[in-house]
């Protein structure tokens, strides 16, 4: 990486603020997590009451274009209807875009978090690890109460667990495992509808824990090293032009 | 309501300070977008009869921006919002017009259960309108008017959804929780003078540039709407809607990419324009102001100019014959008022005391930003030439005496109507559209027809292989390859050419397919229709099954293509029988006289199909010109396909009535303006 590219990657960081808790959470947010943001910093190793996902959507904030076709992917392929309110991706871009680019578009995406506070806070299980789908932090909807302590607890900002305001429940990025709405298979071994519609290639499914520090594990750089030029087909013998 | 639709559109009437609701369903065997706003202009404007059409700041002048139903719904560049009213810009008369903008205003609105906004009347003092979700009011706008377009929506933005903190995105609106931050198309300075010259801006880069709509917002003393939705469009079939896209994304590189949900923001895209913001205006405006590009494009955004009429410039330079000795060879392919007036200052015309005095624009600093905001602040405070200025280049040339000597040198190089040079030749279905509509077509639809013209780089196929593959695709015209021939000389330009009725097909087939799906299912134009191929499988593009798979999935009614494209004929009847009832007749459908001269082209490189002597070949067609009486006989064969009267161009009964227009047909008759 070029020394430029690393001071920039390292300002925007600071610019974007988008941090872990601790620096972020308001006192009163904090108050009701039961398990503290701390533990969210732990490593891998260290967490060993849950198993890790098997599946994690990184993604490229500065290639992203904020067209948003990700958001109505997720809630066309989970909703069965298009609203941004309850894609479980949210790219957010201040609204008249003023601000100087990279700094205009925040993407907002769960990191299915090796400690997963939305999950250790659920006080009915519903938020869990699928032990099925190869782990993935999901929400069971016939067991959520809409406590909304998964929103609370979630250490992102802004928070990436989504609050259902048709349903009274709460929703998360399920990796595609419950998209019925959708003729691909999802979860962490499948295909996610977000990643699929990204005409930027701006968002992948890795299958390794990111670093669990800060943003850079998962905002990183998927631009290709050259953008190739779009291949013509071979030119026939031509009997004109 | 059927799929795809919100399901009613706000009718706000500004004179009685009111608003009320219009069922979407009243109007949908017109579409959307510019069809429902046509039609909505008939019922409100033309219909009761007591306005003549003919002045575009006049009260009862009826703005309509509205959604189309693929909007909201993940399709790729659906989320254009159309607008048409009659427009201040045209010369020499204000004319029905339409117009369209890309961003985000559209998915927008739909989301928050409007597919449209209709405005009528005229505030007693300024005012903008305040949408979130069911929730209308018509603000105040006194602390706003004044202020630049992007102030005026850092402002409404923070009124709407307060101040927005990194990590604080999420926010309530109504029921609803959203990261969603309102989206507002506005005027600036320009606009609010009502002049002929003003654009609506939505964000920082978008922009409705023809027609001066802006001037009709002014007039209205309107300076906003803003809209924040957290709603839900149904659409038919959401499996398809996902499959269709990532089909697209995959198959067809360039039709799809960037490929949007909310609109495409530009083939340019939306962001990293030199690590600016942009959009998809910003690309034309950014020849606005050559040397500064995108530093100058801003200072026109934040103004609220239409830069397409008062471009400084372009790239690319023709060779115009007739153009005074300083300029031979020298006009830009695209030239607009910033030019004309560098061009009469160098003819020693203009300038400081001067015959036409250049007070207060600097001119020895015509290519410096400063000069940019003189322009704009003289115009909007009609100061010295800014007043002329205001009312548009032909209308200020005319002032000038210097009409009908630059009109035929092409200094003023405006096909018709005063609308801007946009490759109106060759290809000469863009140049028709410009007569036939009310200036530019904005339609790059057969743009790469070129045979390797245009954006598309040298053929990979023979001229045959390109006309029979595009005859199979044009329904219900398909079968003819003639219609794609481009021969402008001699007889064979009748028989089979441009002038031919071969040729009137291809143009009646693009207005009825723009119509349809670019204007009123509001998909962007230069992303479909998508003809030619870029991958290495052949040359066919996914147009047009493309387009009605993308409609199918939303809508899921029963109409096939051959269905849409009807719709398509309808609602350019629709506005044909506006157009007539404002005056229009086969005779004002005339170019400009440089376009009936040498040097009228100017080819972005590459060649077009032409039949000649029972052969298909390339040529390259940089020396195109039109031929008077060609398009005289080119005009009857439009007229009769069309089932128009060919000694006046009005439509005629048997036709509106084929189309289920009776009661148009019967106002039309009460005023005499029936074809026979
Ligand atoms: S689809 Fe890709 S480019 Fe579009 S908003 Fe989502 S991540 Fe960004
Ligand atoms: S919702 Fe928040 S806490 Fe839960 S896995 Fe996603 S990022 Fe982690």
């Amino acid at each position: 990486m070029a020394e430029s590219e690393k001071t920039e990657r390292k300002n925007r960081k600071v610019l974007r603020r988008e941090f872990l808790a601790g620096g972020a959470l308001t006192a009163g947010a904090l108050a009701c997590t039961s398990v503290t943001a701390a533990a969210a910093l732990a490593s891998p190793q260290q967490q060993t009451s849950l198993e890790p996902s098997k599946g994690y959507l990184v993604y490229d904030s500065r290639l992203c274009l904020g067209c948003q076709s990700c958001m109505f992917a997720c809630s066309m392929t989970h909703e069965g209807e298009a609203n941004p309110s309850l894609s479980r991706i949210q790219i957010i871009r201040d609204a008249p875009s003023f601000t100087k680019y990279p700094y205009d578009i925040v993407m907002s995406v769960c990191r299915q978090c090796v400690s997963p506070l939305c999950v250790q806070n659920c006080p009915t299980g519903a938020c869990h690890v699928d032990a099925a789908n190869g782990n993935v932090r999901r929400i069971d909807q016939s067991k959520c109460i809409g406590c909304q302590r998964c929103i609370e607890s979630c250490p992102q900002r802004p928070h990436r667990t989504i609050w259902n305001h048709l349903t009274g429940k709460s929703t998360k990025c399920d990796l595609c495992v419950d998209a019925p709405y959708w003729s691909q298979k999802g979860g962490p071994s499948g295909k996610q509808a977000c990643v699929e519609t990204c005409t930027a290639k701006a968002l992948k499914l890795v299958a390794e824990a990111p670093s669990q520090q800060d943003i850079d594990g998962y905002d990183i750089n998927l631009a290709p090293a050259r953008r190739p030029m779009p291949k013509m087909a071979p030119k026939p013998a031509a009997t004109g032009g | 309501m059927a799929y795809g639709y919100a399901g009613k559109i706000l009718l706000v009437d500004l004179t009685a300070k009111t608003t009320s609701t219009i069922d979407t369903a009243k109007y949908a065997e017109f579409g959307g977008g510019v069809g429902i706003g046509a039609a909505i202009f008939w019922d409100l404007a033309v219909a009761p009869g007591d306005w003549d059409l003919q002045d575009a700041f006049d009260p009862r002048n009826v703005i309509s921006l509205m959604s189309g139903p693929l909007a909201a719904t993940g399709v790729p560049g659906g989320g254009r919002t159309s607008v048409c009213a009659i427009a201040p810009e045209t010369f020499p008369t204000p004319l029905f017009h339409r117009t369209s903008f890309g961003g985000r205003f559209a998915t927008m609105l739909k989301l928050a259960g409007w597919d449209g906004v209709v405005v009528r009347g005229k505030a007693d003092r300024p005012v903008w309108i305040n949408i979130i979700d069911d929730k209308v009011v018509i603000e105040d706008a006194k602390a706003l008017w004044g202020m630049n377009t992007y102030e005026t929506q850092g402002q409404i933005s923070t009124m709407v959804a307060g101040r927005t903190r990194f990590g604080d995105e999420w926010h309530q609106a109504g029921d609803a929780y959203t990261t969603a931050r309102p989206q507002i198309v506005c005027i600036g300075p320009v606009g609010e003078s009502a002049t002929r010259v003003a654009a609506l801006i939505h964000g920082s880069g978008v922009s409705a540039r023809t027609g001066g709509f802006g001037g009709v917002f002014g007039s209205k003393n309107l300076k906003a709407i803003s809209v924040l939705g957290t709603g839900s469009i149904k659409v038919a079939d959401p499996k398809a809607i996902v499959d269709t896209r990532i089909w697209h994304a995959q198959n067809f590189s360039r039709g799809a990419a960037p490929g949007t949900a909310a609109c495409m923001p530009c083939v340019n895209n939306d962001r990293r324009r030199d690590s600016f913001h942009g959009g998809e205006s910003m690309c034309a405006d950014e020849y606005w102001f050559m040397g500064e590009r995108m530093k100058g494009a801003e200072v026109a955004m934040k103004w609220g100019i239409c830069t397409w009429a008062t471009k400084f410039g372009g790239a690319m330079e023709v060779n115009m014959p007739n153009a005074a000795a300083p300029f031979k060879g020298k006009v830009p392919m695209e030239p607009g008022m910033g030019w004309y007036i560098k061009y009469l200052y160098e003819l020693g015309v203009l300038g400081p005391g001067k015959k036409i005095d250049s007070h207060p624009l600097p001119m020895d600093q015509w290519d410096k930003l400063v000069f940019r905001e003189v322009f704009c602040d003289a115009i909007a405070r009609r100061i010295g030439i800014g007043a002329d200025l205001a009312e548009g280049i032909l209308e200020a040339a005319k002032k000038w005496g210097r009409l009908e000597e630059d009109l035929n040198s092409g200094a003023l190089r405006l096909p018709a109507y005063g609308a801007s040079w946009h490759h109106s030749l060759p290809g000469v279905d863009w140049a028709y559209g410009y007569i036939f509509m009310s200036g530019d077509p904005m339609w790059h639809g057969f743009f790469s027809l070129s045979g390797g013209g245009g954006f598309g780089g040298p053929a990979t196929y023979t001229a045959e292989e390109l006309v029979e593959m595009m005859a199979a695709k044009v329904v219900p015209f398909n079968g003819d390859p003639l219609m794609f021939s481009n021969c402008w000389k001699g007889e064979e330009a009748r028989k089979t050419g441009v002038y031919s009725e071969h040729k009137a097909k291809m143009v009646a087939w693009a207005r009825h397919y723009a119509g349809f799906y670019n204007e009123s299912m509001s998909i962007c134009e230069m992303m479909l229709p998508s003809f030619i191929g870029r991958s290495a499988d052949g040359i066919a593009g996914p147009s047009p099954d493309l387009e009605y798979r993308y409609y199918r999935a939303v809508m899921g009614d029963k109409k096939t293509f051959a269905d849409t494209m009807e719709t398509g004929r309808k609602i350019w009847n629709m506005e044909r029988a506006i157009r007539v009832m404002a005056g229009r007749h086969r005779d004002h459908e005339q170019f400009a006289p440089f376009m009936y001269m040498p040097g009228a082209t100017f080819a972005m490189g590459g060649s077009k199909p032409v039949y000649q002597d029972g052969k298909w070949s390339f040529e390259n067609q940089n020396d195109l010109y039109l031929d008077r009486e060609g398009v005289e006989a080119f005009k009857t064969h439009f007229y009769k396909l069309e089932g128009w009267d060919p000694a006046t161009g009005w439509p005629t009964r048997k036709t509106l009535e084929g189309l289920g227009m009776k009661k148009i047909a019967d106002v039309m008759a009460s005023k005499g303006k029936l074809g026979s």
